[in-house]
């Protein structure tokens, strides 16, 4: 190499330089986009779970990005005014419903694609392990459907949750057996029914508890292995036992297997009152058809309840405009955490870890701003919303309807189911 | 336990023991052919599920009329799975075992990617059939139609199998191609044929299992893992290669596996099938039937 060669490639490679360090500070000035880690189950027996979810919360993302006549969070201005006007953009991984997978995603979220807050994850078991990797990187995790009450009491400081915990709805769902009980049906004993993952036993635990502190008695309580290929001597042990109430826990597979057993086994039990997720999928009503009829759920959201929030039938058309279905339980809640999200890094004027928490803990949002049943958003001091009233729907004539608490109900409950 | 209840328990796992056994013979006919093991099994049985969905759709007949064409159509998905995959990674010179264990593994992913993507990842379930949803009552016992109609059929394929392997050539040149595989050649019989009528034999077997599942079960891009794992250990337990053993088999793992949800929580169910293999395993390594 001579020197003029010399020269010219010390001047290109300082050019370069010089126009890397140029556009580096000038993309983060300028804020265009604050980029969020979004996982779900992709593939594998959740997978529609996840499509599902991503169409959710793209939805959220759109809202957030364009302006919209909406009175929702982040609806009016297109995109972040705290941050410039800046645009959300979400970078989704797979978690393929297991934990191990979730943290690596998690990991992979944060130092390659250098996202701010994570987002997701349906499934409590996994939920668990990215929470955990985003408190070890003092980042915000929105955990926006999955129900576990133990997720929040970890003492994590980067952990929020808007919607309800399962202590909470299954509180709403004793409450809704007390008052059939005092109008004078026949509710005294009860079958718990529930997988083996941290959703289903934590789910069954608070149930167990509720059950006995309210006088009822648990005549079957029977921890099955999700995603087994048969199901008929669990189901023989509860038509043994034929409770007044069945309370399952079970993701979507397990939810039509169960159902489809109870039938062949010509078990018809007297009422199901389940804890959402498989029970509110479409794929659980496509797959039985009149068999889900009477069906009751613990929910979030309900479309019945557009009179109270307006805002619920425009949402639900862009969301349906999307993923051809009605939001359920579990998408409205990962379409609203978004928004929620997004408030607070719009507040917080900055994607600092610490700042973005600050924001999130000073959420305010009153429920009329929101698609769900809910008073208010705002955390307590472990990332729990209290305010994230549930409700209760029943499976009549192909769609869900409000059944309880009476205040909201659009309709009285078909009980017993089978009547 | 009543009684009663302790029957249903038992005919139940009679019922799914013989749907594993015809899942799981396809699977020991390859391995017994040709020492593959096809991790793409399971997934043969739910392309055998969407096939008889697809067919009802399209035909509107019920999928039992169905089952000649599903099997016909996965006759030809096993032979192009022999032709385009396996014949190559037989001709591996290092390390074959693994080639193939790989060849096969890519293969489940591949099918399993296409489905998701094809299909969706959407729950199908066929929602009309002759048999669906009915029940038959033995005095409190209910026997479901689609599983009594499976297992009808998976005995006849049993008995069809040990007729097409004892009483034709065809059978006659699987059985000598798997005595040995270089002396078939000098008599003059095409290994490659016959390895791949054996995939195409293999495929079809379990296309009938799928067709079979379909009418009772749903149809989802996973479904394959849910089966293929109870496939191999009924293989493994019976004996690599051994039709008969994966009878056996067949119906011991449906029968354990319904017992112990019985006797154990059942979040343990896996457990007793689970021992019973290890045990087999540890006594008998080439397991109940094997010729290893």
């Amino acid at each position: 190499m001579n020197r003029r060669q010399l020269l010219m490639s010390g001047a290109s490679i300082l050019s370069f330089a010089a126009a890397a360090s140029l556009t580096g500070p000038a993309i983060a000035q300028s804020g265009q986009e604050v980029v969020i880690g979004v996982l779900f189950p992709m593939s594998g027996a959740n997978a529609q779970v996840g499509v599902d979810a991503r169409h959710a919360v793209e939805t959220a993302a759109d809202i957030i990005n364009n302006a919209h006549d909406l009175d929702l969070p982040m609806a009016k201005n297109a995109g972040l005014a705290g941050l410039g006007n800046a645009k959300i953009k979400l970078v989704f991984a797979d978690h393929q419903s297991d934990p191990q997978k979730g943290r690596a995603e998690a990991e992979r979220l944060i130092t390659q694609e250098k996202v701010c807050a994570l987002y997701g994850c349906y499934m409590s078991s996994v939920s668990a392990t990215v929470s955990a990797v985003a408190e070890r990187y003092s980042l915000p995790f929105l955990c926006c459907d999955s129900s576990s009450p133990s997720l929040a009491r970890r003492g994590l400081k980067y952990f929020f949750r808007p919607a309800a915990q399962d202590e909470m709805f299954s509180a709403a769902m004793f409450d809704f057996l007390d008052a059939q009980k005092k109008a004078g049906k026949k509710v005294e004993t009860v079958g718990i029914f529930f997988e083996d993952t941290i959703f289903g036993t934590d789910s069954a635990n608070i149930q167990r508890k509720l059950a006995t502190d309210r006088g009822y008695k648990i005549v079957a309580d029977i921890k099955y292995k999700s995603n087994s290929p048969s199901l008929t001597a669990e189901v023989q042990q509860l038509k043994s036992a034929n409770p007044d109430v069945l309370l399952p826990s079970s993701y979507t597979t397990d939810a039509i297997l169960l159902m489809k057993t109870m039938d062949e086994l010509g078990y018809k039990p007297k009422n199901i009152v389940a804890q959402a997720s498989g029970f509110s999928d479409k794929a659980f009503f496509d797959a039985l058809g009149d068999k889900a009829v009477g069906v009751i759920s613990r929910a979030s959201f309900s479309l019945d309840m557009a009179q109270k929030r307006p805002s619920i039938l425009k949402v639900n058309a862009m969301y349906k405009a999307r993923s051809n279905r009605d939001l359920n339980d579990s998408t409205s809640r990962e379409l609203m955490g978004l928004l929620v999200l997004a408030d607070a890094i719009d507040r917080a004027k900055s994607t600092d870890g610490e700042k973005m928490r600050e924001a999130l803990a000073a959420t305010d949002i009153p429920g009329e701003r929101t698609i769900m049943p809910w008073k208010k958003v705002g955390f307590g001091a472990d990332g729990q919303n209290v305010d994230a009233d549930p409700v209760l729907i029943q499976y009549i004539g192909g769609t869900f309807v409000t059944i309880f608490p009476s205040a909201v109900a659009v309709a009285e409950p078909l009980w017993p189911m089978n009547a | 336990m009543t009684t009663q209840a302790l029957l249903q328990v038992l005919a139940s796992g009679l019922l799914m023991g013989l749907i594993y056994a015809l899942i799981a013979v396809g699977l020991s006919l390859i391995f017994g052919l040709m020492d593959v093991v096809n991790f793409a099994h399971g997934e043969f049985l739910m392309l055998a599920m969407y096939a008889t969905f697809g067919l009802v759709l399209a035909t509107t007949l019920d999928p039992i009329l169905l089952m000649p064409l599903v099997v016909a159509v996965m006759f030809a998905v096993g032979v192009s799975a022999y032709a385009g995959v396996v014949r190559y990674a037989m001709r591996a010179t290092t390390n074959q075992g693994m080639v193939q264990i790989f060849a096969t593994f890519g293969l489940a992913i591949l099918i399993q990617g296409l489905a998701q993507y094809f299909f969706t990842p959407d729950f199908k379930s066929i929602q009309h059939s002759w048999l669906g949803g009915r029940t038959l009552d033995v005095g409190g016992v209910f026997l479901p139609w689609p599983q009594i109609y499976g297992g009808l059929i998976s005995l006849a394929t049993f008995g069809g199998l040990f007729l097409l392997i004892t009483r034709t050539d065809f059978g006659k040149a699987l059985e000598a191609t798997r005595e040995d595989q270089g002396a078939v050649a000098l008599v003059g019989i095409d290994r490659n044929r016959v390895f791949a009528l054996g995939w195409g034999l293999g495929a079809a077997l379990v296309g009938l299992a799928g067709a079979v599942l379909a009418v009772f079960y749903y149809i989802h891009p996973n479904v394959g893992s849910t089966f293929g794992l109870i496939a191999y250990v009924t293989v493994a337990l019976g004996g690599f290669g051994s039709i008969f053993g994966a009878l056996v088999a067949g119906v011991v793992v449906g029968l354990v596996e319904a017992l112990t949800t019985v006797i154990l929580p059942p979040a343990l169910k896996s457990v007793g099938i689970y021992t019973l293999y290890l045990g087999v395993l540890f006594i008998r390594p080439s397991g109940l039937f094997g010729r290893l």
